[in-house]
């Protein structure tokens, strides 16, 4: 699993969100970026009913992995919800004024948000944190 | 740190050596299924319900499904969700008073399918009948049509929703015989967990295409029947000893 | 008969009297329906186990009246009565103003109403209510149709082909509205086949009184006089239909008394189910059909207010019949264990369901008939709908 746009993925156009998450640190996103950036409701529209329909449970385009990998931690490495404000998946639906009707149902925090508690906001700890964030089985 | 997945399937595969009779383990447990394929119907999953075992006044298994899938309630019981409730009835004929779990009986003919106008209602190809929630107006005419009171309407903002059990305002919802669990290679149901963990076994899951399965042992032992075998609707929820 | 068609001309002070009174409860009943959607339906009456509630009793008695009052334009057009001619087109434009209102609040009642192109896009074909989607947006189309034909003199000639096909269409639409019950294999209150014919008796009723009561008001406001063989046709019509309903609804109590596991219900609604016996004794019975039925059986000389007063009598009756059919049938406990009895239950399986309609229902079912009325009100000043002596 790999995360999306790292800092320098931006194109120049930093990441803004406050507080460090997993994607920060990775290399690329499960698809190329640009492709993401435009196309990735086509993805999670593809495997939602996927997943719903068939039970396919591939981790690739999950959303409940976006999450995972997106989602940001303040400085008392608490997760902080995805869709608030200035929060990766919001800032952008912000500034494109288009709604995300996803988090009315799914979890906009990390699978294990509750079991959390680290003190540290330094990468390297964002970071073992994310190597300890497993999705398969 | 713990990855919930693995604990869930580690410990229930420990309860499972630890409380059921292991010779109703079927030896050749089914194969996991890949995570990139889809369901098929060489599976029909089903519940097996032994109210002999069912201890009037443990709601364990309520309690479980509860946790597993995120319903708290807003102290409202009238339109809090229930996808799974302790019932006693009592025998008009005996006096027999039996208590047990009641929640969707995934019937293969499932009257909400039918009438669901956008097809949210739908039974999957393994024979789970749940909602796809990504289509369901809110109409509730399956909750109108489901002879068992199965379905709960959303009534209200949820926040905080488990990761593996999305579920919204304005939606309708029901017991998805833990879908999630079972597609990555559970064996068990939170409730049947749960069930186990006390020691009751008064549940049990399982696959009723294959007949050395934990499900269809526990049906052979006993004398199974579906709730309201006039309406036909061939439900996968069984029960024993009512 | 000699006649044109004309606009509204009423005095503008009682124009935008009428239309401000409408207006704003129409936005009563959007801001209703928007508080309902945005708090989500705790805030009504309705819960799990009645899950539907005042707005599918107002939506089911609008969509119910809407087939019924094309009645009007129906015996002109298929049964050839030359004296409804002149109405057809009124009787037309009624019948699309209910039936949208009544679709309209069935999807602001919704849970979620902005999916509402998922239910125009995605069909279950096994589910009556897709197919009531169907039958809805088809009655649509043919009665704009019908009033097209009807209004410009150079297509007039389909107008009674049209007509025909509107007035098959209607029973097809009202068999099928009565079907969404009847479809509900497990409540017991609506598994009989007598309810389609009764639910299309009871649009005639309904429809036929509205219609009359319509056309009272709109004469009124014209300045112009029913004629009296309208009013004494009407009254004729009210009777019959009062007597096809009283004869339908015995019928279907009768068919429920026979088949035994339908007894328990039956008993509840006719003896012992508290407010859901009276609303049916009271309300369905003697205020909707025995009271009217007596009033127009004395009504020998056939006066305008005593048919007046039938009319607001039979409507008020009809909504308290749906009331039953609706509320009544989900009240009474699922039969889960026959043999058995449910001594205990977390979620009510064995009481009586009580509801309470919260202000909110109530007021998008009132916002959504005054919607009705004023879709009737703006197209009958800007189109030529009334009829009048040349
Ligand atoms: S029990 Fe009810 S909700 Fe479950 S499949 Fe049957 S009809 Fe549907
Ligand atoms: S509430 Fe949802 S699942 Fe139930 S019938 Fe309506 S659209 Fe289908």
């Amino acid at each position: 699993m790999a995360g999306i746009l790292g800092v320098e993925a931006h194109d120049g156009n930093p990441h803004v969100s406050p507080g460090k998450s997993k994607a920060d640190s990775q290399e690329a996103c499960v698809e190329p970026t640009d492709l993401m950036r435009k196309e990735h409701y086509m993805f999670l529209l593809h495997q939602r009913d996927e997943t719903v329909i068939d039970g396919v449970r591939t981790k690739q385009h999950s959303l409940a992995n976006c999450v995972d990998c997106h989602v940001s931690y303040d400085n008392q490495g608490k997760a902080i919800p995805i869709n608030a404000e200035g929060q990766f998946c919001q800032e952008c639906h912000v500034k494109t004024a288009t709604n995300i009707t996803c988090f009315s149902c799914h979890a906009a925090e990390p699978r294990y948000p509750k079991h959390k508690n680290i003190t540290s906001s330094s990468v390297k700890e964002i970071n073992e944190l994310a190597n300890n964030i497993t999705y398969d089985k | 740190m713990i990855n919930r997945r693995k604990f869930l399937v580690k410990s229930a595969t420990a309860l499972a050596i630890t409380f059921v009779v292991p010779s109703i383990i079927s030896n050749k447990a089914h194969a996991k299924k890949p995570l990139a394929e889809k369901v098929s119907d060489k599976q029909s999953w089903g519940i097996h319900i032994d109210t002999s075992k069912c201890i009037d006044g443990c709601t364990a298994c309520v309690d479980a499904c509860n946790e597993e899938n995120g319903l708290t309630g807003f102290g409202r019981p009238e339109t809090d969700s229930q996808w799974i409730r302790k019932v006693t009835v009592k025998s008009n004929t005996t006096d027999k008073i039996t208590t047990m779990p009641l929640m969707c009986q995934h019937c293969e003919n499932p009257p909400c399918c039918d009438v669901c106008p956008t097809g949210a209602s739908f039974k999957r190809i393994d024979g789970i009948v749940m909602v796809n929630q990504h289509t369901c107006i809110g109409c509730r005419y399956c909750m109108m049509a489901c002879p068992f009171k199965a379905r709960s309407f959303v009534h209200e903002t949820l926040t905080q929703q488990n990761t593996n059990a999305p579920r919204g305002k304005g939606c309708v919802e029901s017991c998805n015989l833990c879908v999630n669990r079972i597609d990555h290679g559970s064996e068990t149901t939170a409730c049947e967990d749960a069930c186990n963990n006390l020691g009751h076994s008064a549940i049990t899951f399982g696959d009723l295409n294959d007949k050395n399965s934990k499900i269809s042992l526990a049906m052979n032992s006993n004398n199974p029947r579906r709730l309201r075998n006039d309406l036909n609707l061939d439900q996968k929820v069984f029960y024993s000893n009512i | 008969m000699n006649y044109t068609l004309e606009k509204l001309k009423t005095c503008r002070y009682l124009y935008w009297g009428t239309f401000l009174f409408l207006g704003f409860l129409v936005l009563l009943g959007l801001a209703s329906s928007a508080y309902m959607e945005h708090e989500g339906h705790y805030v009504t009456g309705m819960n799990n186990q009645i899950v539907w509630g005042l707005p599918h009793i107002f939506a089911v008695t609008l969509i119910v009246i809407a087939s019924g009052v094309l009645n009007i334009a129906s015996m002109s057009s298929a049964f050839d009565k030359k004296l409804y001619k002149p109405l057809a087109p009124l009787s037309a434009l009624f019948a699309i103003a209910f039936l949208v209102s009544g679709l309209i609040i069935l999807v602001l009642d919704l849970g979620r109403p902005d999916r509402l192109i998922v239910a125009m896009t995605t069909y279950n074909f096994k589910s009556i209510f897709a197919w009531n989607i169907f039958l809805y947006s088809g009655f649509f189309v043919i009665l704009s149709i019908y009033i097209w034909t009807m209004l410009d003199f150079n297509v007039s000639k389909f107008s009674s082909v049209v007509g025909k096909l509107a007035f098959g269409w209607r029973i097809i639409l009202t068999t099928g509205t009565g079907s969404i019950f009847g479809f509900l294999v497990a409540r017991e209150a609506y598994s009989t086949a007598v309810l389609a014919p009764l639910f299309i008796i009871m649009s005639l009723l309904y429809g036929t009184a509205v219609f009359y009561l319509l056309l009272r008001i709109i004469s009124k406001m014209q300045n112009i006089t029913i004629p009296s063989e309208i009013t004494v046709n009407i009254r004729k019509l009210i009777i019959i239909f009062l007597l096809a309903n009283i004869y339908f609804l015995i019928l279907y109590h009768i068919t429920n008394l026979y088949i035994s596991k339908q007894i328990a219900i039956e008993k509840f609604i006719l003896l012992d189910g508290g407010g859901y016996t009276t609303m049916f004794w009271l309300g369905q019975v003697g205020f909707g059909l025995l009271i009217p039925l007596f009033f127009e059986l004395t009504n020998k000389d056939n006066r305008d207010f005593p048919l007046t007063l039938t009319s607001i009598m039979v409507i008020v009756g009809g909504f308290f019949a749906v009331a039953v059919i609706i509320i009544g049938g989900q009240a009474f406990p699922l039969n889960i264990f026959p043999d058995h009895t449910i001594i205990e239950s977390s979620f009510f399986d064995n009481n009586i369901h009580g509801y309470t309609p919260s202000i909110y229902e109530f007021g998008l079912g009132i916002g959504g008939t005054s919607l009705a009325l004023i879709i009737i009100l703006i197209l009958i000043t800007n189109l030529k709908f009334i009829p009048a002596k040349k």
